[in-house]
């Protein structure tokens, strides 16, 4: 067999498809595994992961930063708040995508100055937003639901599903799974489309125009275009993940997203690898287990979680986190595994692989 | 608009974070977005010392020296090994700051509102029998943000240090060639920089407001803004920009409503982009010869 | 002097510099030349310690260089004007005399006077802002930047770069002069092999990192084999 790992790195759709198809499926069957709770830490992983993807889009491959992704998930999730509020009976495809179309345009509120302003000018713009959102949130009141926010009915778990489940807690297991399947699924449509994103021609001007904008200008790249457009999508992932996130919730609130969001993604993404998909997978991962890293690290240093130092625990890991991170090991987790991924694979001494797709 | 001295005074803290912006970027090119925590942090420090006993001036002196302490220690174990990297890494590192400092400040002190007693009356004078709602302390506001930009203009301009500070943030590697001891005069940029970022979260925690540990990300923002409309590379442009967007929020609480008040550093950020399309500060121009 | 001995330099992978030993003697000025990344850059800026060598030594005189930082080479008393001349463009003329005269503790008035006679136009020019020079009058202002300080040693990296050929005329000449009157230690790379070889006492060639000759530059002008593979140049 000529070995998946090389078939996958072939630049093809197909190949595409069916590696993340597999890798789905394989969630998929975890969650049969998983407890309820643990379900729910994946769905909510899962959600974390789709805005990931699109912050990996925008920071790895169009250079720009963006602190302001709390703010664009809240701007989906209030958008499917909103509407499902209203239309409860609306299928769950449509208000995830109206989520998404709604996350996408907010996205030129950034996009669009972003073609004037750089580096340091840009992330401050973002954060900017992100600081803004919570009292626009609380302020708007009649669209927003001000401090109490929007409840939506839970997600309703069909009856042929829910029949596959027996017992005790048979209801609450069907209910998490069910949930944690929805999201594995949403997310795995979510990388689909992003990875064909970034082996396409825009995916390949977007690393031209991150590594040196004079030569993509010279071949041709609307570069205002380009960066515009990286931001509007990193914004729809991210209104795509904020409703996913909220509707897991069943509710929005102008708490829910606030700027130490927006840090905690940073985070992940650099944790994970800044710029690649597998990075945004492992970031979601992590975010799924960060409950139990806190309580890891509660437990390691004694810390009592209900006292001020315990409640504040996940702000100091995670930035702890980000720093360190950054400072040695820049690259995230993903560096660290891809050279042992290639030590393995030479030790076949198989032909080399024959593309530097970066899945 | 009936508040305009309150405009004011809350555009001074917000020019005081511009002209610590303005400060580091002069001195090291590198935008410190914990700018805004640190000062906090330093400043909570400050106010347990007044838990103490010890007096206002003296809370003032400790905070802005623990800041200076702070900026020093960070640029040198956090930023030092960054440079020559891409440039968002620094940011990266200072937002992962941010939050270790934000949480950390909720987790000694909690996240409740602290002040300090202001060392000049808040009472508002009358004018004609109508209340005019300016302060001693207001006036002493503004006089000291003036002064602190004189110094800090005339450092730059007319100094040797100033010079070096400048040649260290353009052309590192040729002021290095000239002799200049560049990781030193970077250190003193993040070091001066963190001071006066601290007085800005002191007036603030001496002002009705008070001071909490999330308080300084709205300020930072309005802070960066002002940098960046009025000019990282003017002292007066921030401070005119600091009182700029102070002004505006007053003219959004006034006419519209007081939640939506923190919008003020957007518009005007909006507005400065439409009067110059041409971006702020957008040009790569080399910077040697 | 400066004596350079089994100097290797690696950029990554890349060798830019493989064991290369010569001597500039006190006084003299010795051109450094070959071709395009022959590796002359690099000798500089070891030698100035911005790079650091993986093996070999620098010194100046009896003091070691080697692992000193820049800024202290500096004020030892060496003086490197860099390729591109490192004029700091956002900075007014006599601001980035005034640098040059920081760190080395010299009268600046009585600097500053020494060099706008030795340099008149740079006299007119003081308040304005180095982006508006030409290149000429920039590279004038690098080297009075660099003598401000009173140096012993002077690295120039192809002061003649850009230049049009009176202009380099008379900056050689004036190197010449220089090297004289304030007796400086003068390493000279250059492109321009022939300008440089009319002043030069000494010559090193270097090719791919290597030193392939050294000597008097009149030996070095007159070897014909030099000429064709290392300096591509018909010396008249």
């Amino acid at each position: 067999m000529q070995g998946w790992r090389t078939f996958l790195r072939q630049e093809s759709t197909h190949s595409r498809l069916i590696g993340v198809g597999a890798l789905t499926l394989v969630t998929l069957a975890i969650t049969i595994i998983l407890p309820p709770v643990a379900n729910s830490d994946l769905a909510g992983g899962a959600a974390i992961a789709v805005v990931i993807l699109g912050l990996s889009w925008l920071i790895g491959w169009s250079g720009q930063i963006s602190l302001g992704n709390s703010g664009f998930m809240a701007v989906g999730a209030y958008a499917a708040g909103v509407w499902a509020h209203h239309h409860a009976t609306t299928p769950l495809i449509f208000t995830l995508a109206l989520a998404t179309v709604i996350g996408g345009i907010s996205g030129l509120i950034i996009a669009i100055p972003s073609t004037r302003l750089r580096g340091p000018y840009l992330a401050g713009l973002t954060l900017a937003f992100a600081a803004a959102v919570t009292p626009i949130a609380q302020n708007f009141t009649s669209i927003t639901g001000g401090e109490g926010g929007i409840f939506m009915n839970s997600l309703t778990t069909p009856g042929w599903f829910g029949g596959f489940f027996h017992g005790v807690n048979a209801s609450i297991n069907a209910n998490a799974q069910w949930t944690a399947d929805l999201a594995v699924v949403v997310a795995g449509v979510a990388f689909f489309f992003m990875a064909n994103l970034f082996h396409s021609r825009s995916g390949r001007a977007m690393r031209l125009v991150r590594d040196n904008d004079v030569a993509a200008e010279l071949m041709g790249v609307n570069l205002s275009r380009a960066r515009s457009s990286a931001f509007m999508v990193a914004a729809a992932y991210a209104g795509l993940g904020g409703a996913m996130y909220s509707l897991l919730e069943a509710s929005v609130r102008p708490e829910t997203f606030p700027l130490t969001l927006s840090i905690t993604l940073l985070t992940l993404m650099v944790l994970g690898g800044i710029g690649t998909l597998s990075g945004a997978v492992l970031g979601g991962i992590i975010y799924s287990f960060s409950p139990d890293l806190v309580s890891w690290v509660n437990s390691l240093t004694g810390v009592n979680p209900t006292s001020n130092l315990g409640a504040n625990m996940q702000g100091i890991i995670f930035g702890l986190l980000l720093i360190l991170t950054m400072l040695f090991v820049p690259r995230g987790l993903v560096s660290i595994i891809s050279p042992l991924r290639k030590l393995v694979g030479s030790l076949r001494a198989r032909p080399p692989a024959s593309s530097a797709a970066k899945l | 608009m009936h508040n305009i001295f309150g405009g004011i005074a809350q555009g001074v803290v917000y020019a005081l974070v511009a002209l610590s912006l303005v400060i580091i970027w002069q001195s090291t090119h590198v935008l410190n977005f914990a700018q805004g925590a640190m000062a906090m942090f330093a400043t909570y420090i400050g106010m347990t010392e007044i838990d103490r006993g010890l007096g206002y001036w003296w809370c003032v002196i400790i905070s802005v020296a623990v800041g200076m302490a702070l900026g020093g220690l960070t640029e040198r174990v956090l930023i030092r090994p960054l440079y020559g990297k891409p440039e968002i890494n620094p940011i990266v590192v200072m937002v992962g700051f941010l939050g270790v400092l934000e949480a950390l400040a909720a987790a000694i002190w909690t996240s409740t509102t602290r002040n300090i007693p202001e060392p000049f009356s808040q009472i508002f004078y009358h004018s004609q029998g109508n209340l005019v709602y300016l302060s001693p302390f207001i006036i002493f506001q503004v006089i000291l943000a003036l002064g602190i930009m004189l110094v800090v203009a005339a450092l730059f301009r007319f100094t040797p240090l100033g010079l070096q500070l400048r040649a260290s943030a353009l052309a590192p590697e040729v002021s290095r060639l000239l002799g200049i001891r560049v990781s030193r005069m970077l250190t003193f940029g993040w070091m001066l920089s963190a001071g006066v970022g601290c007085i800005a979260a002191v007036i603030q925690a001496s002002g009705s407001f008070g001071l909490f540990p999330t308080d300084m990300d709205g300020i930072f923002v309005a802070g960066f803004i002002a940098a960046a409309v009025g000019g990282l590379e003017s002292p007066f442009g921030a401070v005119c920009g600091g009182l700029l967007i102070g002004l505006a929020e007053q003219f959004i609480l006034s006419y519209w409503s007081p939640n939506v008040a923190p919008l003020g550093g957007i518009i005007i950020l909006v507005i400065a982009l439409m009067i110059r399309p041409q971006g702020l500060f957008t040009k790569t121009a080399g910077r040697r010869v | 002097m400066i004596r350079v001995t089994d100097l290797s330099v690696n950029y990554g992978a890349v060798r830019a510099l493989r064991e290369v030993s010569f001597e500039a003697p006190t006084g003299e000025i010795t051109a450094v030349l070959g071709a395009n990344g022959a590796g002359k850059t690099t000798l500089l800026r070891t030698i100035s310690g911005l790079v650091a060598p993986k093996t070999g030594e620098v010194a100046l005189d009896e003091t070691r260089l080697t692992g000193v930082a820049t800024e202290n080479i500096a004020r030892l008393g060496l003086a490197h004007v860099p390729e591109g001349r490192g004029v700091i463009a956002e900075l007014t003329v006599e601001e980035n005399l005034r640098l040059g005269a920081m760190a080395a503790k010299v009268d600046l008035a009585a600097g500053l006077a020494n060099q706008y006679e030795r340099f008149p136009a740079l006299r007119d020019r003081r308040r304005k802002l180095c982006a508006t020079l030409s290149g000429g009058e920039r590279q004038m202002l690098a080297m009075a930047r660099a003598l401000i300080a009173q140096p012993r040693v002077l690295l120039l990296d192809e002061p003649s770069l850009g230049l049009a050929p009176q202009i380099t005329a008379q900056l050689m000449h004036t190197i010449r002069d220089l090297c004289a009157s304030e007796h400086l230690t003068v390493i000279l790379v250059e492109q321009n092999a022939k300008s440089a070889l009319r002043i030069a006492h000494r010559a090193v060639v270097l090719h791919l990192g290597r030193a392939v000759a050294s000597g008097s530059a009149q030996d070095i002008a007159q070897d014909d084999d030099l000429r064709r593979y290392y300096l591509g140049v018909a010396v008249e």
